[in-house]
C-alpha cells in the first residue's frame, strides 16, 4: 500500500509494438509491475512523438498509426523503486526509463481493506465415488428426481454432488434418452456424482434407494483431495479408546 | 428391491464433431452398444477441454466441437466384446475402464405394493 509523503515516480516510454516474448512489452511492464505488487500503474497512449529512432509516429499517417509512443507511469517507495530497476532495465530494450522524486498527498481507496484470504487446508483421503444413473423426466413427490436426490445427500450431510445431464443414451430400461423435437418433452439421461467416505455413502445409498423407481447406482474407489477453507471439526474420538 | 454386482465401467472420451460413415460418432457407438446387448451407454457433452493435439475443444460460432464422454456399464465380458468394436470406430481419443459396485434399483411403481 502506498503512503503519503515523498515517493518515486518511474516514467516509461515506448512504442506500442515492440514486442517481448511474442507479446506487447506495454503489457509485459505491467504484467511486471502488478506481480510485484507495486500499487497501480497506468499505461497511456499519445497522440504523436518522436524518439531516438527520429521518426515521428502519429496517428494521422495510417502506417504509422500501430507505432504510436506508450507511457507507463507508476509512483512507489524509493526501495521499491530501487529493487524493482534492474528488472525494468533489462526489459526496456528500445525506449526511455525515467525517475524522479514526488509527493504523494492523498491515497484514498474506496475498497474496505479486504480480510487477508486463509490458506486452504487439504484433507487427503480414501473415498468412494458414487455415481446414479436415471431419466430426467422421473419424478418423486411431484418434484424432479435429481432435485429431490440432491436435497436429501444435502440433509444427510454428504460433501458434495454434481447433476449432469447427458445428450444422449439408454438403460435397463431399453428406451432411448434422447432430446425430442419440443423442449417440455424431452428425457435425457441424468447422473449424479457424489463423492465421500464408504460409510456415510452406504447410509445415502439406503435413504434414497427408496425414491429411485429403476436406476443404477454405480460405486468405484477413488484418492480425493479435498481443499476446504474452513477448519475441519474435529472428528469424535473413536469409540475403542478407552475400551 | 437392490442387486449388486461387481462391473466395470468405460469411458470414452471424443470430440463431438467426431463422425462414423457420415453420423455422429456418439449416435454410432451407442447404436452398437444397443446392438451388442450392453446394459445401457450415457453421453455426457463437456464445456471445453483438449487431447492428443492438444487443439482446444470448445463451443464455436459456426460448428459444435466440445468433448464428449461415453460412459458405459457393464460386465467385464460384455465390455471385451465392445471395446475391438469401439476401437475401430473412434479415430483418435480415450478409452478408459475401471472396477465399480454396481447396484441395480429396482422398485414397483407407486401405488404398487411397496417391496419389505
Amino acid at each position: 500500500m502506498l503512503q503519503t509523503g515523498t515517493a518515486k515516480k518511474v516514467t516509461i516510454f515506448i512504442n506500442e509494438d515492440t514486442q517481448h516474448h511474442f507479446g506487447s512489452l506495454y503489457d509485459a511492464i505491467l504484467q511486471f509491475l502488478l506481480r510485484k505488487g507495486v500499487a497501480g500503474a497506468t499505461a497511456t497512449r499519445a497522440m504523436a512523438g518522436f524518439g531516438a529512432h527520429q521518426a515521428m509516429h502519429t496517428t494521422r499517417i495510417e502506417v504509422l498509426a500501430e507505432h504510436l509512443p506508450i507511457r507507463i507511469e507508476f509512483i512507489d517507495s524509493a526501495a521499491k523503486v530501487d529493487a524493482l530497476m534492474p528488472a525494468l532495465h533489462d526489459l526496456v530494450t528500445d525506449g526511455v526509463i525515467e525517475v524522479q522524486d514526488t509527493n504523494v498527498v492523498k491515497v484514498a481507496s474506496r475498497d474496505r481493506p479486504s480480510p487477508p484470504v486463509e490458506p486452504h487446508f487439504e484433507m487427503r483421503g480414501s473415498g468412494r465415488l458414487m455415481r446414479i444413473y436415471m431419466g430426467e423426466s422421473d419424478r418423486w413427490q411431484g418434484a424432479p428426481l435429481y432435485e429431490a436426490i440432491v436435497d436429501r445427500l444435502r440433509v444427510l450431510e454428504i460433501a458434495g454432488a454434481t447433476v449432469y445431464r447427458g445428450i444422449l443414451g439408454y438403460g435397463v430400461k431399453g428406451h432411448t434418452h434422447k432430446s425430442g423435437r419440443l423442449p417440455f418433452s424431452r428425457d435425457l439421461p441424468i447422473m449424479i456424482s457424489v463423492v465421500d467416505s464408504e460409510e456415510k455413502l452406504a447410509k445415502a445409498i439406503t435413504e434414497i434407494e427408496s425414491m429411485i423407481q429403476d436406476g443404477i447406482i454405480v460405486l468405484s474407489d477413488v484418492d480425493m483431495i479435498r481443499l476446504v477453507r474452513s477448519r475441519p471439526e474435529p472428528e469424535p474420538e473413536s469409540s475403542h479408546a478407552d475400551r | 428391491m437392490r442387486t449388486a454386482k461387481k462391473a466395470q465401467l468405460l469411458r470414452l472420451h471424443f470430440a463431438e464433431s467426431d463422425e462414423y460413415h457420415g453420423k455422429p460418432l456418439y449416435e454410432a457407438i451407442v447404436q452398437r452398444a444397443k446392438e451388442l446387448g450392453i446394459a445401457g451407454a450415457t453421453v455426457f457433452r463437456g464445456l471445453e477441454g483438449f487431447g492428443e493435439t492438444a487443439e482446444l475443444h470448445r463451443r464455436r460460432v459456426t460448428k459444435k466441437d466440445q468433448p464428449v464422454v461415453v460412459t458405459i456399464v457393464d460386465t467385464a465380458e460384455n465390455l471385451a466384446r465392445l471395446v475391438p468394436e469401439v476401437r475401430a470406430m473412434m479415430g483418435t481419443g480415450m478409452i478408459a475402464t475401471s472396477e465399480v459396485d454396481c447396484i441395480r434399483i429396482e422398485n414397483p411403481p407407486p401405488g404398487g405394493v411397496p417391496s419389505p
